[in-house]
């Protein structure tokens, strides 16, 4: 049977500028999936997936969209390696952002 | 029934009382530890009142403490440990921790056999991430444990606290979980009037700090100078034994185990406050470390032993 664990690696966190999660270990898991959510009223967020050789310089991976209209997006991952991140732009002090973001992995 | 146990052969490390109620080796998962956090039970889901953001604690993760220029150190025995990280958001010891500075690892158990004794052991590393020159030792302020406990009248935290580094200065000593007298709930909540939490209770990030690393709710431990293994590069850690036991039925410490050396406890009681609703019978263990700069650091579980007797 397989593991999987899901992580709240950004907990309703209050953003208005560029943010990046915690460098997060994922090694043992052979898939990933991330959430990201908004509570409230947000702009146009883009989000990154980032994985990394060491948890400290990064790579882009994938991208997405959670649109001012949407609530939640999914970014599916795979071939990760061990490090990933999540990287959200577009929230700005005029218009902040509250964000929850999920880490589902299995593996 | 006539019973013959068997015990695996990892236990050989670990010095468990009789009777084995958790041998959680991460490298089959997370074993039911997970991140700390506060009830979301209010209004939009929101917590109650606090100083301390309760919600921004860094998420648990499986590691094989991968290293920048060593390479994955694996844990003591097998592939992963338990990591308890920080985010780079260290301020001053002498005020309350920042969002972020604390990382922790629960596990919700409750009591089961009526036991004297209850004990935790672990195996564990500890080390900054290797985001800049220099060795880091100074950048971790402190690694601990504590018991949340609440039997039919009392809830209390026996717990301990190695203060490694304050301010960038190496400390190394050992602390308990103990309220000064005098201490009020206003002192506690840090100035929150009818705060939640009362003097006793959350000692790891409630209660005063001062500057010579004392607190509210930590008493310095008798003889408690201890230079643990760090080695001379925050890429490489070596793994330590540590063992914290406790007496519930006197409702005081035993003795705390930090590698070879062991520390008498008897006679020293943590701070009994009135029980909660609906917990009774409640023991929860918690790991936590800080960070004392602007810089992550992390506390590896290879294995954790919970046992009582």
């Amino acid at each position: 049977m397989q593991t999987t664990n899901t992580s709240v690696i950004a907990r309703r966190v209050k953003i208005s500028d560029d943010y990046a999660t915690l460098p997060y270990e994922a090694g043992w898991a052979n898939e990933a999936v991330t959430f990201v959510q908004a509570e409230g009223d947000h702009p146009d967020l883009a989000i990154a997936v980032e994985v990394s050789p060491d948890g400290i310089n990064w790579i882009r991976r994938t991208g997405g969209t959670l649109a001012a209209s949407q609530q939640i997006v999914d970014l599916p991952l795979a071939q990760f390696g061990n490090w990933l991140r999540v990287v959200i732009t577009g929230a700005t002090s005029e218009q902040p952002a509250r964000v929850l973001v999920h880490l589902n992995l299995k593996g | 029934m006539q019973k013959f146990l068997s015990y695996d052969r990892g236990l050989e490390r670990f010095n468990p009382l009789a009777r084995v109620i958790c041998y959680d080796d991460f490298d089959t998962g997370f074993n039911g530890w997970l991140d700390l956090t506060p009830n979301y039970v209010e209004e939009n889901y929101e917590s109650f009142d606090s100083v301390i953001d309760l919600s921004s604690w860094a998420p648990n993760q499986l590691s094989s403490a991968a290293m920048r220029f060593a390479s994955s150190h694996g844990s003591m025995e097998g592939t992963y440990s338990l990591k308890l990280t920080t985010a780079p958001t260290g301020g001053p010891h002498t005020e309350p921790p920042r969002n972020g500075s604390m990382g922790h690892a629960i596990k919700r158990l409750s009591r089961f056999g009526n036991p004297k004794l209850i004990q935790i052991e672990s195996w564990y590393s500890y080390t900054p991430v290797q985001d800049r020159e220099g060795k880091g030792e100074e950048d971790i302020r402190a690694i601990g444990f504590f018991f949340d406990v609440q039997d039919s009248e009392y809830r209390y935290m026996p717990g301990v606290r190695y203060v490694n580094s304050l301010g960038g200065k190496l400390v190394k000593k050992w602390q308990y979980y103990q309220v000064a007298d005098g201490v009020t709930p206003e002192d506690w909540n840090f100035g929150v009037k009818d705060g939640w939490c009362v003097p006793g209770v959350d000692n790891q990030w409630y209660g005063r700090r001062f500057e010579d690393g004392s607190g509210d709710g930590y008493q310095w431990l008798p003889g408690g100078e201890q230079d643990l293994v760090f080695n001379e590069s925050p890429d490489k850690i070596n793994w330590m034994y540590f063992r914290l036991t406790v007496d519930i039925e006197k409702r005081e410490y035993v003795e705390l185990q930090s590698g070879d050396q062991v520390f008498d406890m008897r006679g020293i009681k943590p701070t009994l406050t009135e029980g909660y609703a609906s917990i009774d019978n409640l023991i929860n263990p918690i790991f936590f470390i800080e960070t004392d700069t602007d810089r992550s650091v992390n506390l590896y579980l290879d294995s954790v032993v919970y046992s009582v007797e």
